[in-house]
């Protein structure tokens, strides 16, 4: 059953948490270098997102059960791994994108695991079905981390980070009204981590050097398999359609409209504004979308055209 | 010499045959799950006022009786998940997620017997009984067994009732929520002797 007091506490206290943790290892080592405000941003997401699941108490158990579990309890820490080693100055960038690329790889198959859809059953997938989806899936990750990697290298910003915290939290919120509560409120840490470590990272980015260290890939990382897992998990465990899972999952790309020379040598202010709202624009007609689909298919149950989503479980 | 070896080893191949042939006797007969004639439902409290029903609408299993050493008689069940079916089709959608029976990570529910005791009108069978990933051991009481012949088919019908915690299998104690933790499952099913 939802429970919205619940989830502001969760949110709350990750969000603080991480932006205690950035602040502090910021302060630790002064004048920062942006490889180690990554690495803050990395530590104070995991803290965070720790912090929130725990007051969330999403029950998570070990070994993992179920698609949820596999998120938080083996993807969540691989990429802060990742993503903490590759913000090791000495780690070559090759070596870096290598295990992006191979995390990217396997997500999927780690996320579907012991489903009906691999097990070979009647209902399950065929095995050309099951390696197309799966190769979809990770070029699909893939690729959206990629292009919103080299965007931040082109146009560096917090906005960027900021789309993605947007996107996560509209995941959550649509997972939720398609019928899958625990999947949706695992959405509201991550994106609350996301946000405040990106506000406070961000402003702190501006005083290191070179130019083309501003971005917060880790951040971007963290953000992009987040959405990713969420919306995959959604989908497959979950009863949210492909149609939504694909435009919420692609709507951080509207951020490259921003490179149209037009556009292109405006301030950063503006950039940002117009990144966000663009990116809010397919976010919002999705999030009205999945709730008019919700009044539509749980009125019957709930005896009227429109009812508050806390109902829900007491028909079901 | 030589044709006392070849019928030696004739008469040993003919012996190798006929033994891995033969069948071993066996007093005990099998019978398939019908879903015809059989259901399996279930029934929990909402708001600790009312009762909901539902029921499985995809079930297999089979039995095998043995009517003269019962500890030999065996029972397996199945239960398609996604077949869930509380006659509203928002409500099945619910329950099939994740939250409740996460029918594409957990697609069965099943029960497979590891020590059976004849009792007076049925059986006493002990089991595994798997739901939602968790496997327990339970013991069913089914009452019934006696073959009947319709139409030259034999059958025979066993009903038992399993009173359970959601909780114990791993539910999420807030998807319980007002549905109330405890389930009763109610089966009643018949097989044909196969």
């Amino acid at each position: 059953m939802p429970e919205p007091l619940l989830y502001l506490k969760a949110t709350g206290a990750a969000a603080i948490a991480s932006a205690v943790i950035v602040l502090a290892m910021v302060g630790i080592r002064r004048p920062a270098s942006g490889a180690w405000i990554n690495s803050a941003c990395v530590v104070g997401s995991g803290l965070g997102l720790a912090l929130g699941y725990y007051l969330l108490s999403l029950r998570l158990a070990w070994p993992p059960a179920n698609g949820l579990d596999r998120f938080a309890m083996i993807v969540v820490p691989a990429i802060l791994a990742v993503e903490l080693i590759a913000g090791v100055p000495c780690v070559p960038c090759w070596v870096a994108w290598l295990l992006r690329l191979s995390l990217a790889t396997l997500v999927p198959r780690i996320l579907l695991h012991g489903s009906v859809y691999i097990s070979r059953s009647d209902d399950g997938w065929s095995p050309w079905e099951t390696i197309a989806i799966l190769a979809v899936s990770s070029v699909l990750l893939a690729g959206l981390w990629s292009l919103l990697t080299w965007l931040s290298v082109r146009s560096p910003g917090a906005s960027i980070p900021l789309t993605l915290g947007m996107a996560v939290q509209c995941a959550g919120v649509t997972v939720m009204l398609a019928g899958y509560i625990k999947g949706g409120a695992a959405a509201f840490p991550l994106a609350a981590t996301i946000v405040v470590t990106t506000l406070v990272a961000g402003p702190r980015m501006k005083s290191t050097a070179p130019p083309s260290n501003h971005s917060l890939p880790a951040l971007i990382g963290i953000g992009v398999f987040s959405l990713f897992c969420l919306l995959f998990i959604g989908r497959y465990f979950g009863r949210l359609s492909t149609g939504c899972m694909v435009v919420i999952l692609l709507a951080p790309l509207l951020c490259w409209v921003t490179e149209l020379p037009v556009l292109r040598d405006r301030k950063p202010w503006i950039v940002g504004a117009i990144r966000l709202t663009l990116v809010a624009i397919p976010l919002v007609v999705v999030l009205l979308l999945a709730k008019r689909e919700f009044d539509l298919k749980f009125s019957p149950l709930l005896g009227s055209t429109s009812a508050p989503m806390s109902r829900i479980c007491e028909g079901g | 010499m030589r044709q006392l070896n070849f019928v030696s080893t004739l008469t040993l191949v003919i012996g190798m045959i006929v033994c891995a042939g033969a069948r071993p006797v066996s007093a005990a007969d099998d019978y398939a799950y019908d879903l015809v004639h059989s259901s399996v439902s279930f029934k929990a409290r909402h708001l600790d006022i009312s009762w909901i029903h539902g029921r499985f609408n995809e079930v297999e299993g089979k039995f095998s009786i043995d009517r003269e050493e019962p500890s030999k008689s065996t029972f397996e069940l199945t239960i398609k998940t996604d077949s869930v079916d509380t006659a509203n089709e928002a409500r099945d959608e619910h329950l099939r997620q994740p939250d409740y029976f996460d029918t594409k990570q957990f697609p069965t529910i099943q029960f497979t017997s590891t020590k059976t005791k004849a009792i007076d009108g049925g059986y006493e069978v002990t089991g595994d009984f798997t739901m939602h990933g968790t496997t327990k051991q339970i013991t069913l009481v089914l009452m019934g067994g006696k073959e009947h012949d319709f139409k030259g088919t034999k059958r025979v019908a066993f009903s038992t009732e399993l009173s359970l915690k959601r909780s114990d299998y791993g539910f999420d104690p807030k998807a319980i929520g007002p549905i109330g933790d405890a389930a009763l499952i109610m089966i009643d099913c018949e097989g044909v002797r196969k």
